[in-house]
């Protein structure tokens, strides 16, 4: 499905012949920093909520680590969906090919917002559909606590949880796709739901897919083993950056109930 | 101050990168009161209120059982005229129940009876979650968490050994044929005892997962290193042991060494045989010899397993039987000699005659007459008018 060309020399014909947007672009530009009432310093110490960039999130990885995991390679140009035009740099030999630095600044937020969430101790999952990436979605989401579902979607496990789990059950905080689409044609579920049951979610979404119902949409390719490997391992350090801040605020507050106390 | 200022410069990755440097040194140094309410949350979850609710209910309702229990059983003393403090022993209480209501019903279970209700009513599961909602299991959205764990933990040992494999030819090393797993006398555990061991419900195409990934998993060359998974789900094949078993021959007072077989049927002619050893190949059928059966059939059913495990003239024949017709009772007999002959020669002869069919019982009945039919299959003569 995906060109096998060095990835170096692609991107080097690209950017020397294709300098203009090859698809008309309302580009995605900066991503703005959230309006708050919330003051950004509360007694001196810094709001998570308002800092830009709370977990150093940004110093995870780079375009050059973007680029050498593939995850510029979309679809063929024939199966691209109109909305996402606009995070795309060109097309070559009839292939999509993704603007890494916008991919790149939604994936610091996607980032960020996951973070956040493990800090507030919620409950995220991942999902995968495609068979070759399943098992490494589990075992990241073994690996950072968290929970995963890469199987066959019954439906109403949201929806209709109370009867699926045969009790009140807690539903995830966030879910994480790392692709969005059961097969070629055909959306995940659970994308639909979690949008009913207002979970926010973060979808990586290919030149084929829609972000529509998405919350945080990532541009990127959701096929190659080794984009994934990249996304799993990213959304994993900073899901953990999160926890340690979380056990680490839980210490600090122990300590100075301790210090009331006495 | 230095964070809004620096806020502007938001827009350059690299700044971003300094300036978050500069403030983890902030707010390292602070120590005064801090914004943590996100952790002062009610801890509690509305599913672990929910959980612990039915939890009590249950527990009430257990109790007002055991209550019941206890009088009822005063009420069984009373009855049968006897001291109380004898049925503290269950088995008495059956007793006292089986005479008060007998009853004939085939299913016990269908039958009254009278039992701690701990017995009675199944045991409540226990929460999956703990007291935030946070369930145990990474796969628990799946609500077959044990199923895909058991499918992870496949591939996660399919993938260990592809490594171990990678290494040992970078090493340009083989595999010892000896170490290979042996799998020949066992199969996969069917999926009525894979959901027993997994305690889930699974559809006929998930046990098709497992039997694929499964079977994988033993087609490694390396398989023999995670023998220990492996055999979590193996069964042993159809126990040849009872076949195997075969019994040692007595001794009789001449010395001579016999075995009788009894119970040989074949139709409906019954009998049993005696293979006596060292004999001359004497054969005595009710007290005649071959010449007891009319037919050649008859004789040379008889006469092929000693043939055909070459004791003919090594052993002699004693055999009663009755019933039947002289086809039914020759099989019978065949069948009686071929059993006994099994104590007198080798593990491989027993083997060749298993595999010859001799040790095998035919079961066919006659098949019984239909009405409108001249026997069982033929029918009647068709004439036109």
């Amino acid at each position: 499905m995906l060109p096998k060309a060095n990835a170096y020399g692609l991107f080097r014909i690209i950017s020397n012949n294709l300098p203009k947007r090859f698809f008309s672009s309302a580009a995605v530009s900066e991503i703005k920093e959230l309006e708050l009432d919330t003051p950004k310093i509360v007694n001196g110490r810094v709001n998570p909520l308002t800092h830009p960039d709370y977990f150093n999130v940004g110093n995870l990885f780079t375009v050059r680590d973007l680029l050498e995991a593939r995850v510029h390679f979309g679809h063929k140009v024939g199966s691209l969906n109109d909305r996402m035009k606009p995070y795309l740099f060109g097309s070559r030999l009839d292939f999509t090919i993704f603007d890494l630095e916008q991919t790149k600044e939604h994936l610091q937020r996607a980032l960020n917002v996951a973070a956040h969430t493990a800090m507030q101790g919620g409950i995220i999952l991942f999902f995968c559909r495609s068979s070759i990436n399943a098992h490494t979605v589990e075992k990241t989401a073994l690996e950072c606590g968290e929970f995963a579902h890469t199987r066959y979607w019954r439906g109403g496990t949201f929806t209709n949880s109370k009867v699926q789990f045969k009790a009140v059950t807690r539903l995830p905080d966030l879910c994480i796709f790392l692709n969005t689409l059961n097969n070629v044609m055909l959306q995940h579920t659970a994308i639909r739901d979690s949008a009913k049951m207002n979970i926010p979610t973060i979808g990586v979404v290919d030149s084929n897919c829609s972000p529509d119902l998405l919350t945080y949409v990532v541009p990127g390719n959701d096929d190659s083993p080794a984009s994934i490997e990249l996304y799993c391992k990213l959304f994993k350090e900073a899901i953990l950056r999160g926890k340690a801040k979380r056990k680490e605020f839980i210490e600090e507050l122990e300590a100075l109930e301790k210090e009331q106390a006495s | 101050m230095l964070l809004k200022s620096t806020l502007k410069l938001l827009n350059n990755p690299v700044n971003r990168l300094l300036i978050n440097r500069i403030n983890s040194f902030n707010y390292g140094t602070v120590t005064s009161s801090i914004n943590l309410d996100f952790l002062k949350r009610d801890k509690t979850s509305k599913a672990m209120k929910a959980y612990l609710e039915r939890a009590q209910q249950h527990d009430e309702f257990m109790k007002t059982q055991n209550e019941e229990f206890k009088i009822g059983k005063r009420h069984l003393a009373n009855m049968m005229g006897e001291d109380p403090v004898i049925y503290e022993d269950q088995e008495k209480i059956d007793e006292a129940i089986s005479y008060l209501m007998p009853s004939a019903l085939y299913d016990k279970r269908a039958r009254p009876m009278m039992k701690p209700p701990e017995k009675i009513f199944p045991e409540r599961k226990a929460a999956e979650f703990d007291e935030t909602g946070r369930a145990h299991h990474f796969l628990f959205y799946t609500s077959k968490p044990n199923f895909f764990q058991l499918l992870y933990d496949a591939v996660e040992h399919l993938n260990g050994l592809n490594k171990f494999e990678d290494n040992m030819t970078r090493q340009q090393k083989s595999v010892d044929p000896a170490l290979r797993l042996e799998l020949s006398g066992s199969e996969w555990i069917n999926q009525d005892q894979l959901e027993l061991k997994l305690v889930e419900n699974i559809q006929p195409v998930e046990y098709r997962y497992f039997v694929n990934v499964m079977n994988r998993l033993i087609e490694h060359p390396y398989s023999f290193r995670v023998k220990d998974f492996i055999d979590i789900y193996r069964r042993p094949l159809m126990n040849q042991t009872i076949i195997l078993d075969i019994p040692k021959p007595h001794i009789d007072k001449d010395g001579k060494s016999f075995i009788t077989v009894y119970e040989c049927l074949r139709k409906k002619a019954r009998g049993d045989v005696t293979v006596r050893f060292p004999g001359s190949g004497k054969i005595l059928i009710n007290g005649q010899d071959v010449t007891y059966f009319e037919y050649d059939q008859s004789r040379e059913q008889i006469l092929f397993p000693l043939i055909f495990t070459e004791m003919l003239d090594k052993v002699d024949i004693e055999a009663n039987v009755e019933g039947g017709g002289p086809s039914g009772q020759a099989g019978a007999i065949r069948w009686g000699i071929a059993m006994g002959l099994r104590s007198f020669v080798d593990a491989d002869v027993v083997e060749k005659m298993r595999y010859a069919g001799l040790l095998q019982r035919d079961y066919r009945r006659r098949e019984r007459k239909k009405p409108g039919q001249e026997g069982a299959r033929r029918k009647f003569t068709w004439k036109k008018r």
